[in-house]
């Protein structure tokens, strides 16, 4: 199968921004940021360019500094055509039928092309501030009964009852059906970095999304996952450009002022996140974790600014080594949000393509020669 | 002020994009809604969005979009709709209870991004407990009012205050609550908000969280004291009915007539026994005379239930009828009619432009 590529949807406002320092997160968690409006004309430019780029799905992040990621599919969905939405969302915000009933009807509305992104919560704080008082731990264990009952609505096989620690349910139905030309339910990425998020992934979702890290030291994790019966999928950045010397110049380019990465850095550590915690414990011990693998932007971008610097050649050869220890899915980003995956699709998937058609065709002879 | 006229959207695949349909036809979508293989759980954008743009010209100024487990997510249809149509309004309803008052602030703060101005919200507090407890609701009548009261409170103090939310109440707790999206509402703050019930607690919970109490038609008689009472705490007043207006009266009284079950009878019995807990459809399963006025018809209520309560007249009589619910004080209307569009039709072209003359001279 064909690697997929998937892209982070830009917040409101940064398709039109030209420098990376403006979208940093001490910036966009202000309330008088953009990424706290639809940017509508930003994000169908975006999308249209991303779906003649090749790729696949656009994910959208979930926070309060920006708008619902649910409804925003719903309206975005109406500007494209072939382009997929993972939607972000918080489990423990709303009742488990109530999700199923707005996921289905935005698979309705938009052809299907919908999947989610389960996250089980994210700092404390923020947390309390939309009414959820649970721990990191206990905080799992209502996804998983969460999704459970997601499961059996998409199921359609009768009412649904379900008797949990955090949610119970009697005779459930929700007559909208989930509606794509393929499937009878969303694909689910559950992402997170802890052992509970993989058992969640492992339990109740398609896909396990985490942050990309070398091959050698994802081998036998990936292994693991698929023995599962799930998909690999990972988060990172990209800088891609025609010449080593240029791409790390760009990769430069990209770091902030002393005083944002002070700032930066009060954010992350207020986190209860493994997932950013680990990242950040790679960007301060390591930095280059291999030759084109780069933590260095994590402080300043967050957990998810792990990032691939390279020419096209490099960065093709580096997405198939992580085909070949079985990842099968990614999503990116990069800086500028837009004209990196303008480069991506032009330079970087026509080699992985080719490289991809070369081995099938190895195959196909090797078979014949039997 | 003009009087304020809304309509139900139709249930999906009722409106017909392929030629004529009787009331008869069309009013079956509605009556068939909650049965295996309704087309009612899937979303019609192509349908609503030719109904919305019919609507728009009729003079209509807000569709309601109902909640039930048998219909499509009221806040993406809305969104969705809010894309396709230019000036209607859309009063999204949803019931308090299915999701936290913060994640519900910021989905209705995100939809009125993409249609400023243009949604408005009816909330229920709940329905019959057994469609509650497949929400994973369950809570009785009288609490569920109460729930509803802290629901409303938390989102407008997302809505009305620049600093952080907190609220510890007995339904929710939030701790330093803050949303970035804002609402976007044109000169206002807060979204109009319609709560519905017969109830003491809906009443109260319209006054004291709400802009307008949204009720079942009944004659001006009836509800004359209750609407003064609620007009003197400052909110509006808005009837839920249905209209079957014609060029003669006798056309008209015809048209319902042919609404009428031939072989299904029990219908409504069954509704009643899931909706138990409705002070709304104990109120209308008390059978009496079926004209409760000389337009005002409850001939279909006790088959199809409450909200079938009808206006039925010529042109003028309806707009007469209107105009009389005005002298008591209702500002508002929330109609359907068969088939839908229609009704619409007529309403706009007829009686619209009879009662805004009469306004206009008054």
């Amino acid at each position: 199968m064909s690697l997929r590529f998937h892209w982070m949807l830009p917040k409101g406002g940064e398709v039109s921004m030209k420098t990376a320092q403006e979208t940093s997160r001490v910036l966009t968690t202000k309330s008088t940021s953009k990424a706290s409006l639809p940017d509508m004309d930003g994000w169908v430019k975006f999308s249209r360019c991303a779906e003649e780029a090749g790729i696949e799905s656009v994910l959208m992040s979930f926070s309060r500094y920006e708008p619902d990621t649910l409804v925003i599919a719903a309206a975005l969905g109406q500007a494209t055509k072939k382009l997929k939405f993972i939607v972000a969302y918080r489990t423990g915000f709303m009742q488990p039928a109530t999700f199923v009933q707005q996921v289905n009807t935005l698979s309705g509305l938009i052809d299907g092309r919908v999947a989610l992104n389960i996250v089980a919560g994210s700092s404390a704080a923020e947390q309390r501030g939309y009414g959820d008082f649970l721990d990191h731990d206990e905080r799992y264990a209502r996804a998983d009964e969460f999704l459970e009952i997601c499961h059996a609505f998409w199921q359609r096989n009768g009412e649904v009852v379900f008797k949990g620690d955090y949610f119970q349910v009697e005779s459930g139905q929700i007559s909208t059906p989930f509606t794509a030309p393929d499937r009878n339910l969303p694909e689910i990425y559950v992402s997170g970095h802890s052992a509970q998020a993989e058992r969640l992934a492992q339990r109740q979702g398609s896909a396990w999304l985490r942050l990309i890290d070398t091959p050698e030291n994802l081998a036998a994790l990936v292994e693991r996952n698929r023995e599962h019966g799930i998909e690999m999928c990972l988060r990172l950045c990209v800088i891609c450009r025609p010449t080593r010397e240029e791409a790390l110049e760009a990769a430069r380019a990209l770091l902030p002022d002393d005083d944002t990465e002070k700032q930066e850095r009060r954010i992350l550590n207020s986190s209860e996140s493994q997932t950013l915690k680990q990242a950040l414990a790679k960007a301060d011990e390591v930095g280059w974790m291999n030759e084109n693998l780069w933590a260095g932007l994590v402080p300043f971008y967050g957990s998810s600014a792990i990032t691939l610097v390279g020419t096209p050649q490099e960065l093709a050869d580096a997405f198939l080594a992580y085909k070949s220890i079985g990842i099968s899915q990614f999503i990116i980003s990069g800086w500028p949000k837009l004209e990196e995956m303008v480069i991506f699709g032009r330079e970087v998937i026509p080699l992985v393509r080719e490289a991809e058609r070369e081995v099938s065709v190895v195959l196909g002879h090797s078979r014949c020669d039997e | 002020m003009n009087l304020r006229f809304h309509w139900m959207l139709p249930k999906g695949g009722e409106v017909s994009l392929n030629g004529p349909q009787t009331p008869r036809e069309a009013s079956h979508y509605r009556l068939a809604s909650t049965r295996e293989g309704s087309p009612a759980p899937v979303p019609d954008i192509p349908g609503w969005t030719h109904f919305g743009k019919q609507a728009e010209e009729a003079g209509i100024e807000s569709l309601l979009v109902s909640f039930s487990k048998y219909e499509p997510d009221p806040i993406l249809v809305s969104a969705a709709l809010g894309q396709t149509t230019t000036k209607l309004k859309f009063i999204a309803a949803y019931r308090s209870g299915l999701m936290k008052p913060t994640t519900f602030v910021q989905q209705i703060n995100t939809v009125s991004a993409f249609m400023p101005g243009r949604l408005a919200l009816n909330i229920v507090a709940g329905s019959s407990t057994a469609e509650q407890k497949g929400y994973g609701d369950y809570l009785a009548h009288d609490e569920r009012y109460a729930r509803a009261e802290e629901f409303l409170e938390v989102c407008h103090s997302f809505w009305r205050d620049a600093d952080d939310v907190n609220f510890d109440g007995k339904y929710y707790r939030v701790d330093r609550g803050k949303l970035h999206t804002p609402l976007f509402a044109d000169e206002r703050r807060t979204p109009e908000i319609y709560i519905s019930g017969h109830s003491a607690q809906a009443e109260q919970l319209a006054v004291t969280k709400g802009t307008c109490l949204l009720r079942v038609a009944d004659t001006v008689e009836t509800l004359k004291p209750a609407i003064a009472r609620v007009r003197e705490r400052g909110i509006e007043v808005c009837l839920r009915m249905c209209v079957i207006c014609r060029s003669t009266r006798s056309e008209a009284i015809a048209a319902a007539e042919s609404l009428l079950p031939r072989d299904d009878m029990g219908q409504y019995e069954r509704s009643v026994a899931v909706k138990n807990d409705s002070q709304m459809y104990r109120e209308a399963s008390e059978v009496g005379d079926n004209w409760l006025s000389p337009l005002l018809w409850k001939g279909f209520v006790r088959y199809y239930g409450p909200v079938w309560t009808t206006l039925v007249g010529s042109f003028d009589d309806v707009a007469g009828a209107l105009l009389e619910y005005k002298q008591i004080g209702v500002t508002q209307f929330i109609m359907s009619g068969w088939p839908e569009l229609d009704e619409v039709k007529l309403f706009g072209s007829e009686v619209v432009p009879r009662v805004r003359r009469t306004e206009a001279r008054v």
